[in-house]
């Protein structure tokens, strides 16, 4: 009984994560950074702001998502030499990030 | 002319006392963990010739934690990335790991996850609706800590295999101090003989669970002292669950603790120790913790 009670509680509580989220993931591909987005449940956002920031957490750039879900920009070395982060809001008041470090933009442009 | 055997024994003696020596900080493997459990199980296996990196601030929840652009770099960098999994930070979902030396320490367990169910909240079309969730404080139950440790000593063991042996040895005896933690929470249990518990904050679900222990929660944040229509809401759940003991996650003011005894309710502080405590170990502070309650379910008797 105490054990059917204690899983009572816990299925009836809050805690974690929502089942669906927004995903964003990003990555550079000839000197391009691509970035997509989808929510959890497998539909894609069609509308968005896409913020870039660079290490110092400064934007750099801001864009608009596609329709597609997806948003496409040059690779500025500069502005990404520190690494950047990808922050993504949509309309329907869901938001994600991805980070692109260092590293992972050297492999992706092939360096 | 030195006799050869003695240029073998003291060439033996060398080798050995430097093996024994812990590595230079520069020349020790590094693993990484999202939450101070497995930080202290890695610093336990590693026994000092491991460089654990636990980025997380002190004040911060592990599991709400965003890190920055240097702190992924770093982590990438690890030997061996530990993640409790169970839902437990979004982090690694929003940067790229290395696969081979990414250790999930709860997945061989799936099936004992514990799951829950997030707030009701509404947008767009689809109305008001709730989400289903998973419970991330695995390590409560001390047995599933034990697996997650033995995870993370097989994989500190293949990803360090110059150091395979010590991290195989160190891990009996970690295992051996989380066997008496389970052993000493299941017996508390079956002693207690207690009403339904309340906690300040869902986290104890792997605890009731694995101790026979009805535990419910209400929702208040550790820093600040609760309002007044929270504590009406526990007055209600009170009555309703017939709990005559209050977990708390960190220290309450004393003023709470006054205002939970003139509810007629014990309570007790039961860190569950996600993010590094200011002192002591996990295995100490955990067995302190099972001290308190003890005597919480002693008094509540």
């Amino acid at each position: 009984m105490p054990r059917l009670l204690a899983i009572l509680a816990v299925v009836a509580l809050a805690t974690t994560a929502q089942a669906h989220q927004l995903n964003v993931f990003a990555f550079v591909e000839d000197e391009t950074v691509v970035v997509e987005t989808r929510f959890s449940n497998g539909n894609h956002p069609v509308s968005g702001t896409v913020r870039i920031l660079n290490e110092k957490q400064e934007t750099v750039l801001t864009l608009s998502l596609e329709t597609d879900g997806t948003v496409r920009f040059p690779l500025d070395r500069d502005a990404a030499a520190s690494g950047l982060t990808i922050e993504v809001k949509t309309g329907e008041g869901h938001d994600d990030y991805w980070i692109l470090t260092p590293e992972d933009i050297a492999r992706g442009s092939g360096d | 002319m030195i006799p050869n055997c003695f240029t073998r024994r003291t060439a033996l003696i060398l080798l050995s006392s430097t093996a024994a020596l812990p590595l230079a900080a520069q020349d020790r493997p590094v693993v990484a963990a999202d939450n101070y459990p497995l930080a202290y199980f890695a610093e336990r296996l590693g026994g000092g010739n491991v460089e654990v990196l636990f980025l997380v601030p002190a004040k911060t929840d592990p599991s709400l934690w965003r890190p920055g652009i240097s702190d992924i770099a770093a982590i990438q960098g690890a030997d061996v990335i530990a993640l409790n999994g169970a839902d437990f930070s979004t982090w690694p979902t929003k940067a790229s790991l290395p696969r081979s030396r990414t250790v999930d320490t709860s997945a061989g367990f799936a099936d004992r996850l514990i799951t829950t169910e997030t707030l009701t909240h509404s947008h767009g079309e689809s109305g008001e609706h709730s989400h289903l969730a998973t419970a991330s404080y695995t390590w409560l139950d001390f047995s599933l800590a034990m697996e997650q440790a033995k995870v993370l000593a097989t994989a500190m063991a293949r990803q360090i295999p110059e150091q395979a042996s010590a991290i195989t040895a160190r891990r009996d005896d970690l295992l051996s101090d989380l066997a008496a933690l389970d052993a000493r929470a299941a017996t508390l249990a079956v002693d207690a003989g207690v009403s339904p518990i309340i906690a300040s904050h869902p986290r104890y679900q792997y605890f009731g669970a694995a101790y026979d222990l009805a535990i419910s929660a209400v929702e208040w944040d550790a820093r600040e002292a609760p309002s007044e229509a929270q504590w009406a809401a526990l007055d209600t759940m009170i009555a309703e669950t017939g709990a005559n003991l209050f977990i708390w996650e960190a220290e309450p003011s004393p003023a709470a603790r006054e205002r939970m005894s003139a509810l007629g309710v014990i309570d007790v502080v039961f860190p569950p120790l996600a993010n590094t405590p200011a002192d002591g170990t996990f295995v100490e502070l955990m067995d302190a913790s099972l001290d308190r309650l003890e005597e919480a379910f002693q008094q509540a008797r």
